[in-house]
C-alpha cells in the first residue's frame, strides 16, 4: 500500500494528503464538499453519473473527483462557473425523466435527488418531451423491498453494493440507454440476503422497503441511537418510531463503525418491539397451571420468598448475553451479593471450562481487536461456525476489504457459506476437529520453519497426514496455508463459537498465536460471537468461576450444565431465567425439561413466552432493546452506548430495575438504580471499562489470565455411524437467538425450522430444495423441509437453533461430541 | 495505386488459403517470426501506421505499452464496424479474411500474446463464417495453433459474435462484453495495455489496421510511410455512400482530397445534382460542405477543420435532403445507442432526439434551437465515453452550417427542401 505523501492546490488552498487520494476526498479535507451520485465509500469506483466532475489546471476536460487520484502539484477548482453549470446541467439531465412524483414517494424529505437539485440544481425545468416510463405500478421484489425504476437515477450503487459487499449478486441491469433498469433477473422475486443493503445505498426513491411503505415522513419520526441485538457484530443502527410503533432501523452512514451496513436481521428485525405476542404484565402460576396476571408488587415479593426458601446454595440465575452491561453487571451483583450464590451463567450451550479457554485463545480478556484491522491482515484465517449466516455484516466487511485489498482469506469450518466465493482457499473440516485441523497447521509450519518455544516439542512427534485424517482436510491444503502464515506480514484470525460448543481448538489456538507472533508478529485474533453482547456477560463476571473484570471467583459456582443437574437431583429451590430460553437452548432437550420441572420456583423474565416461560412458578415482562439505555461490547471489544427510542408499554419493565427492586426488598441497601448509576459503578470495578467514553470505544484490557492452555494433542472423529449425519446449530442468517422469531418481516424471510444438508447429500437422498424429510434421533421425530447449502459436504447437516415448536435441541444428546441424525426422504415440494 | 488492402475484393474464392497462398499469403507471417518482436514494433513505429479504428492512435506506439514480462496477455481485433456510413471491414473480412488473421498473428507474435480475440458485429453472420471458416484453414496449414510454422510460437484465435450494441466497438464495452458483461465503457486508467481482457495486458485494433500489417513487413516501414502524408501514411479504404453514382470500397493513397473521392472515384452527384453536404467520417464526424471538399482525408487535417476522419465512411448528401430529418436520423442512433452508463449521454442524447424529431415532425417551437445548443454544451466533454461527444459534434455539425432550416422547419411546420 502507498504512504507516500502528496501536496496539491483546490481552489487555491493547499492539502497534503495520503497518495491515492480521490480528489473527491481531498477536497472535502480542504473543506469543499462535491456533490455525488454513483460514488459510495467502500463499492468500486464508476464515474458515471458525473455529478462530481471538476475543474483541473491542464486538463482539457472536466474530471470526475470520485475516481481520480490526487497528483503531486495538481491544481483543482471545485466551485468554478463551468463546474457550477455542470452541477445544475447533471441535475436538469436527471429531472428529464424523473417522474417528480415526491408526494407520494417513501424517500420524500430525505432524497439526495431533492438535497441535490434543492442545493444546486436549475431553478426552472426546461424538459417539455413525453417521459420514459419503466412500468406504471410499483413492483414487489421481495418480502421486504419495493421497486419503482421510474425513479432510478443509474447510479449502480444497488447493483456493487449486492455484489461487492453483500456477495449476493442478485441485482443487475437490464435495458440500455434510457431504458436502463437496476432489478432482479426478469423483475422475479429475490432470493437473496434480504438484508436491504440496495435499499439503504438507493439515493432516491426507487428500491424501497415494503414494510415502512407510505408509513412515515422522515419528519415525522422519533429516533434513537441503539445497537443490534441479534448478534455480536454489534451494527449500531437508528431506531425511528412514528407515534408508539417503531417503524424503521437505519444505518446511519455517519455514526457507526458499520457504516451503512446491516443485515436483514438488524435492519428489519425491530418489529418484535410492536409484537402483540408480548408479555405485558407479571404472571402468577395457578395451582391449575394456568397464568395470572399479578402486580410487580405481589410478584417480586413471591420472588423474594422464594429466594429465602431455597437459600444461597440452592439458588442460580442464567441471564442472556443479549442483555446490557448494566443489567448483566447488576444480575451477577444480585445473585453474589443478595442471592449468595456463584451458581450463574450467560449461556445454555456450553462449559465454563470451554468459555475459560476461548476467552483466553481469543484474547478476549484483553483490549478490543477491530475487526477492520483483523480483516485488513495479509491472511485471514476464518476458524469454525458459519461467519456469513451467524455474523452477516462481519461477512459483508471481510468481502468488501478483500475484493479491494486481494488480501488472502482462508475459512475453515464445516459447513460451506457465502463466504467461501472470496476465499483462496476454503476448505472443510469435520465438525469438532478445529484443534485438530490446528495442530496439523503447527506441525506444517514447523516443517517449513524451525521454531524453539514452549509447547512445541510435542508438534514434532505428530504428522500432517494423521491430523489430515482427523479433521478431513487435505494435507496439501494445509500446507499451502502454512506457507501463506510464514510468508504473511500481517494475520487476522476469526475464531468462531465451534470452539466454544465443542470446546475444540482453543489451545491450539494459543499456540499457533504464540508461534505466528514469533514469526509474523503482527497476529490480531476476533472471536465472532452469536450472541449481541456475550462478551460484555463475560467482562460484567456473569459467570460461575469469574467476577467483574475476570477476577477469579472466590467461590466458584454451577456453570448451566451443573444448575441443570442440581435441577434435576431435586437440589434446586430457586432458578432466575433472565431473557435465556434454557429449554429451547441447552444441548438435551429432554434432560433440560425434566430438570426444569423439578426447580422450587422457577422465575422466568423475557419479552415473549419462550419454551421455558409455560414451565415457570412465575413469569415477568421484560423490556427490550429500544426499550431501554445503556451499553453493550461487541466481538471486538467496542462498548457501544444505546438509546430508548420509547417507553415500555404497561407493564413491562427493564432488568435493571426488576433486580433493582428484588434486590432492594430483601436487602435495604442494595439500591434501586438507573443505568447511569450501574454504569459508573462498571467503570470503578471493571478493569477496561475506566476509558471508555461516548458512543463508541473500545475497552481496554483486563489484567490476569483466566486459564492455563496446554494442548493434549490427542484427536479423534466425532462418532457418526454409515449413512448418519453429524447435526450442528447456530443462528439462521435470518434469525437471531429465539427472539427474531416474533418478528413478522422476518418470519416472512423464514417462518419455520429447516433442515439445511449439501448438494452430494441431498442428491443421495434424491430431495431437491424444499422437500420435506424427516429427521430422527433419539426416539425423536420431525418433518422439515430441506434446504440445500453449496459447499456442505454429505455427513453434516444443520438446523437453526431459533424456533420454538421444532426445537434443534430435541435432537442432541449432550454426551456426545457431536450428535447424529438421520434423514429420509419424506414428501416432494408440492404432493 | 496499387491495392493492398482490397486487392481481393470482389474477387470469386479468393477468400480460400489456397488462393491467399498463391498470392504470396503468410510469408510476412514467416518472416515475421524470423524476427525479434521488439524490431516488429520499431518496424510497425517507423511505418507511422496509425489505427484505422477511428482515433488514429500511432500503432506501434499502443503495442509498446504492453509490458514484456507479463504472463499472459492478448490481442482483439475490432471488427465491430457500427458507426453508420462504415463497410470497410467487412470488405476485407468477406473476401481476404486470411489477411486479417496473417495481421493478427503478426501483431500477436510482437505483443507476446497467445490468444486472440476476433470482436464482430453480430449482423456480420456471413463475415463471421467465413473468418470460421479460415482460422480452420489456417490451423490445418499450421498458420494458427501450437508451435506456428516450427518456431515455438503459438496462438489461437477465436471469433466472438457481437449482440447488436454500437458502444460494443469502444475498446473496453468490447472487453467487457468478451468477457460476458453487459457492453459498457470501463473506466480509463487502467488502460487495456495494462489491464484488459480478463485484467490482463491488451492490445486492441481495428480490422483495417491489423490488414495493413502483413505489406507493412513485406515491403518495410519505409514503404508505408512513403504513402500520403508524413504525418499519417499509409493506404486507406474509404467507404463511400449515400448520393453519388458509384457507392462502394475505395483504397486510396491517406491524404487523397474529398473532392477526388467523391468526384472522380465514387462517380460524383447522382442523377447530376448539386452536393449539399458531406459526412467524412462515419456519423460522429462533423459534416462539411462544398467549400471544404479540397481538404485531404487524413486525421490531422479533417482535425483541424473540426472534424474527422474517423473511421473514413464518407457519407454524401445532394441538395434534397432535408438536414433536420438528417439530424434527427443521426439522433435516433445515438439515443438508441447510448449505453445509459452515464447522466448527459444517457438523458442528453434522449432529450435531444426528441426535439429534432419535434421539429421534423412539425412540432417545434421558438426556442428550440437554441435549447439544442445549450443541451450540447452541456453533454459535451462531460461524458464517461466518446459517444456522448459523437452525438453532439455530429449535431452541431448540423446546426453550424445548416440552422436556417432548422428555423424554417420550426416557422413552417415542413422541410425547406
Ligand atoms: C462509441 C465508439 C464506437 C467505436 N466503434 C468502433 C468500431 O466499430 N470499430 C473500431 O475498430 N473501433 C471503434 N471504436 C474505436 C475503438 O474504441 C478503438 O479506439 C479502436 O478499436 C482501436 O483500434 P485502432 O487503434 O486500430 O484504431 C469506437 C469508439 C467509440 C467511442
Ligand atoms: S436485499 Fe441485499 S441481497 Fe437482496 S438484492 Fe438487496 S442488496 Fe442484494
Ligand atoms: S435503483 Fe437506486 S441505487 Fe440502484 S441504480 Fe437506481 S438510483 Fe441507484
Ligand atoms: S444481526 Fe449482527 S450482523 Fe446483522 S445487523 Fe445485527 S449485529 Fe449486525
Ligand atoms: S457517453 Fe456515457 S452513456 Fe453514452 S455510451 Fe458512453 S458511457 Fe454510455
Ligand atoms: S460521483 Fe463521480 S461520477 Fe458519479
Amino acid at each position: 500500500m502507498t504512504t507516500g505523501l502528496v501536496t496539491l492546490k483546490i481552489n487555491g488552498r493547499e492539502v497534503t494528503v495520503r497518495e491515492g487520494t480521490l480528489i473527491l476526498d481531498a477536497a472535502k479535507e480542504a473543506g469543499f464538499d462535491i456533490p455525488t451520485f454513483c460514488y459510495q465509500a467502500n463499492l468500486s469506483g464508476l464515474g458515471s453519473c458525473r455529478m462530481c466532475l471538476v475543474e483541473i489546471e491542464g486538463q482539457r476536460k472536466l474530471q470526475p473527483s470520485c475516481i481520480t487520484p490526487v497528483m503531486p502539484d495538481m491544481n483543482v477548482f471545485t466551485e468554478t462557473d463551468t463546474v457550477k453549470m455542470t452541477r445544475s446541467a447533471m441535475l436538469e439531465f436527471l429531472l428529464s425523466n424523473h417522474p417528480l412524483d415526491c408526494p407520494v414517494c417513501d424517500k420524500g424529505g430525505e432524497c439526495e435527488l431533492q438535497d441535490l437539485v434543492y442545493k444546486h440544481g436549475p431553478r426552472k425545468g426546461r424538459f417539455a418531451e413525453d417521459k420514459v416510463r419503466h412500468h406504471d405500478k410499483d413492483y414487489i421484489l421481495s418480502p421486504v423491498i419495493v421497486k419503482n425504476a421510474n425513479r432510478c437515477v443509474q447510479c449502480m450503487r444497488c447493483v456493487r453494493v449486492c455484489k461487492e459487499v453483500v456477495g449476493r449478486g442478485v441485482l443487475g441491469a437490464v435495458g440500455r440507454g434510457v431504458h436502463q433498469e437496476e432489478t432482479s433477473f426478469l423483475r422475479t422475486r429475490l432470493d437473496c440476503d434480504h438484508c436491504g443493503m440496495c435499499i439503504e445505498v438507493c439515493p432516491v426513491g426507487s428500491f424501497m422497503r415494503l414494510p415502512y411503505r407510505y408509513r412515515a415522513r422522515p419528519w415525522d419520526l422519533v429516533s434513537a441511537r441503539s445497537v443490534c441485538g441479534y448478534c455480536a457484530t454489534g451494527c449500531r443502527l437508528t431506531l425511528e418510531r412514528r407515534g408508539d410503533t417503531v417503524v424503521r432501523a437505519i444505518a446511519n452512514p455517519e455514526d457507526g463503525f458499520n457504516r451503512k451496513l446491516l443485515c436483514a436481521r438488524g435492519r428489519f428485525g425491530y418489529d418484535v418491539m410492536n409484537s402483540e405476542e408480548r408479555i405485558k404484565t407479571p404472571l402468577v402460576k395457578e395451582r391449575d397451571g394456568s397464568f395470572r396476571p399479578v402486580s410487580w408488587d405481589r410478584a417480586l415479593e413471591l420472588m423474594k420468598e422464594a429466594i429465602l426458601r431455597a437459600g444461597p446454595e440452592r439458588a442460580a440465575g442464567v441471564a442472556s448475553a443479549t442483555l446490557t452491561n448494566e443489567e448483566l453487571y447488576l444480575f451477577q451483583k444480585f445473585m453474589r451479593k443478595v442471592v449468595g450464590t456463584a451458581n450463574m451463567d450467560s449461556t445454555s450451550r456450553w462449559s465454563a471450562e470451554s468459555s475459560l479457554k476461548f476467552m483466553e485463545a481469543a484474547g478476549i480478556r484483553g483490549g478490543g481487536t477491530s475487526v477492520y484491522q483483523c480483516a485488513e491482515s495479509d491472511v485471514v484465517v476464518v476458524l469454525g461456525g458459519q461467519l456469513s449466516e451467524e455474523n452477516p455484516v462481519t461477512d459483508y466487511i471481510l468481502r468488501y476489504i478483500n475484493g479491494a485489498r486481494r488480501n488472502t482469506l482462508v475459512i475453515a469450518s464445516p459447513r460451506g457459506m457465502k463466504l467461501d466465493s472470496s476465499a483462496q482457499l476454503s476448505v472443510r473440516t469435520v465438525p469438532a476437529t478445529t484443534g485438530a485441523f490446528i495442530a496439523a497447521l503447527l506441525k506444517a509450519l514447523v516443517e517449513k520453519k524451525e521454531v524453539s518455544m514452549e509447547g512445541m516439542e510435542a508438534v514434532k512427534g505428530l504428522t500432517v497426514e494423521e491430523l489430515s485424517g482427523v479433521c478431513g482436510v487435505n494435507a496439501d491444503d494445509i500446507r499451502w496455508i502454512a506457507a501463506r502464515l510464514l510468508t504473511a506480514g500481517s494475520v487476522g484470525v476469526l475464531a468462531g463459537t465451534d470452539m466454544l460448543r465443542y470446546d475444540d481448538g482453543a489451545e491450539e489456538l494459543a499456540l499457533l498465536v504464540r508461534l505466528l507472533e514469533n514469526t509474523v508478529r503482527d497476529v490480531r485474533v476476533l472471536p465472532l460471537l452469536d450472541r449481541a453482547n456475550q462478551r460484555g456477560a463475560w467482562d460484567m463476571g456473569v459467570h460461575p468461576y469469574l467476577e467483574p473484570g475476570y477476577r477469579p471467583a472466590q467461590r466458584r459456582g454451577h456453570d448451566v450444565h451443573g444448575i441443570v443437574e442440581l435441577a434435576d437431583s431435586g437440589g434446586l429451590g430457586f432458578l432466575y431465567l433472565l431473557g435465556e430460553d434454557v429449554l429451547g437452548l441447552y444441548p438435551d432437550r429432554a434432560g433440560v425439561e425434566r430438570a426444569l420441572s423439578r426447580v422450587g420456583f422457577l422465575v422466568v423474565q423475557d419479552s415473549f413466552m419462550t419454551g421455558s416461560a409455560p414451565m415457570a412458578n412465575l413469569v415477568l415482562p421484560m423490556a427490550m432493546y429500544g426499550e431501554k439505555h445503556g451499553t453493550m461490547t461487541n466481538q471486538e471489544g467496542r462498548v457501544q452506548r444505546m438509546e430508548a427510542v420509547r417507553r415500555p408499554e404497561g407493564e413491562v419493565r427493564t432488568p435493571l430495575e426488576t433486580i433493582g427492586r428484588a434486590g432492594n426488598l430483601i436487602e435495604k441497601d442494595f439500591p434501586v438504580v438507573r443505568p447511569g448509576d450501574v454504569w459508573k459503578e462498571i467503570q470503578k470495578q471493571v478493569p477496561g471499562y475506566g476509558e471508555v467514553r461516548g458512543m463508541e470505544a473500545f475497552k481496554g484490557a483486563s489484567a490476569d489470565q483466566v486459564a492455563e492452555l496446554k494442548p493434549s494433542f490427542s484427536y479423534a472423529v466425532p462418532e457418526r455411524a454409515e449413512g448418519e449425519f453429524w447435526l450442528l446449530t447456530g443462528n439462521h442468517l435470518f434469525h437471531g437467538a429465539r427472539l427474531s422469531q416474533h418478528s413478522g418481516i422476518l418470519r416472512e424471510l423464514l417462518g419455520g425450522c429447516v433442515v439445511e444438508i449439501g448438494s452430494t447429500a441431498a442428491q443421495r437422498l434424491g430431495v431437491g430444495e424444499g422437500d420435506m424429510v424427516e429427521v430422527e434421533a433419539r426416539g425423536y421425530r420431525e418433518r422439515l423441509p430441506v434446504r440445500i447449502r453449496e459447499g456442505t459436504p454429505d455427513g453434516v447437516a444443520f438446523m437453526p437453533e431459533n424456533f420454538d415448536g421444532k426445537d434443534a435441541n430435541r435432537f442432541f444428546d449432550k454426551d456426545r461430541v457431536v450428535s447424529t441424525v438421520r434423514i429420509r426422504p419424506y414428501k416432494k415440494q408440492g404432493e | 495505386m496499387e491495392k493492398v488492402l482490397l486487392k481481393n475484393l470482389g474477387r470469386e474464392g479468393a477468400h480460400t488459403v489456397d488462393s491467399y497462398l498463391s498470392g504470396g499469403g503468410y510469408e510476412a507471417l514467416r518472416k515475421a517470426l524470423g524476427m525479434e518482436p521488439e524490431d516488429i514494433i520499431q518496424m510497425v513505429k517507423d511505418s507511422g501506421l496509425r489505427g484505422r479504428g477511428g482515433a488514429g492512435f500511432p500503432t506501434g506506439l499502443k503495442w509498446s505499452f504492453i509490458p514484456k514480462d507479463a504472463p499472459e496477455k492478448y490481442l482483439c481485433c475490432n471488427a465491430d464496424e457500427g458507426e453508420p456510413g462504415t463497410f470497410k471491414d467487412r470488405g476485407i473480412m468477406e473476401y481476404d479474411p486470411h489477411l486479417l488473421l496473417e495481421g493478427m498473428a503478426i501483431a500477436s507474435y510482437a505483443i507476446g500474446a497467445h490468444k486472440a480475440y476476433i470482436y464482430i458485429r453480430g449482423e456480420f453472420l456471413f463475415a463471421a463464417r467465413r473468418l470460421q471458416e479460415a482460422i480452420l484453414e489456417a490451423y490445418e496449414k499450421g498458420f494458427l495453433g501450437e508451435n506456428i510454422l516450427g518456431t515455438g510460437f503459438s496462438l489461437d484465435i477465436y471469433v466472438h459474435r457481437g449482440f447488436g450494441a454500437y458502444i460494443c466497438g469502444e475498446e473496453t464495452a468490447l472487453l467487457e462484453s468478451i468477457e460476458g458483461y453487459r457492453g459498457q465503457p470501463r473506466k480509463k486508467p487502467p488502460f487495456p495495455a495494462l489491464s484488459g481482457l480478463y485484467g490482463k495486458p491488451t492490445v486492441i485494433n481495428n480490422v483495417e489496421t491489423l490488414a495493413c500489417l502483413p505489406a507493412i513487413v513485406n515491403r518495410g516501414a519505409e514503404w508505408f510511410a512513403s504513402i500520403g502524408p508524413e504525418k499519417s501514411p499509409g493506404p486507406k479504404i474509404f467507404g463511400v455512400s449515400g448520393h453519388v453514382e458509384r457507392p462502394g470500397l475505395y483504397e486510396l493513397p491517406m491524404g487523397t482530397p474529398l473532392r477526388e473521392i467523391v468526384y472522380e472515384h465514387a462517380g460524383g452527384i447522382r442523377e447530376g445534382r448539386r452536393l449539399k453536404a458531406v459526412i467524412p467520417g462515419g456519423v460522429s464526424a462533423p459534416l462539411l460542405t462544398e467549400s471544404e471538399l479540397h481538404t485531404p482525408m487524413d486525421f490531422d487535417s479533417l482535425a483541424k477543420i473540426g472534424s474527422m476522419l474517423g473511421s473514413g465512411g464518407v457519407i454524401v448528401m445532394d441538395e434534397t435532403t432535408c438536414m433536420v430529418k438528417t439530424a434527427y436520423i443521426i439522433m435516433r442512433f445515438f439515443s438508441h445507442e447510448s449505453c445509459g452508463k452515464c447522466t448527459p449521454c444517457r438523458e442528453g442524447t434522449t432529450w435531444l432526439k426528441k426535439i429534432v424529431e419535434r421539429i421534423e415532425h412539425g412540432r417545434g417551437v421558438p426556442g428550440d434551437v437554441e435549447l439544442l445548443e445549450s443541451l450540447c454544451d452541456n453533454i459535451f466533454g462531460r461524458t464517461f465515453c466518446p459517444l456522448g461527444d459523437g452525438a453532439v459534434m455530429a449535431l452541431r455539425g448540423v446546426l453550424k452550417n445548416f440552422r436556417e432550416e432548422f428555423q424554417y422547419h420550426i416557422e413552417h411546420k415542413r422541410c425547406m427542401v
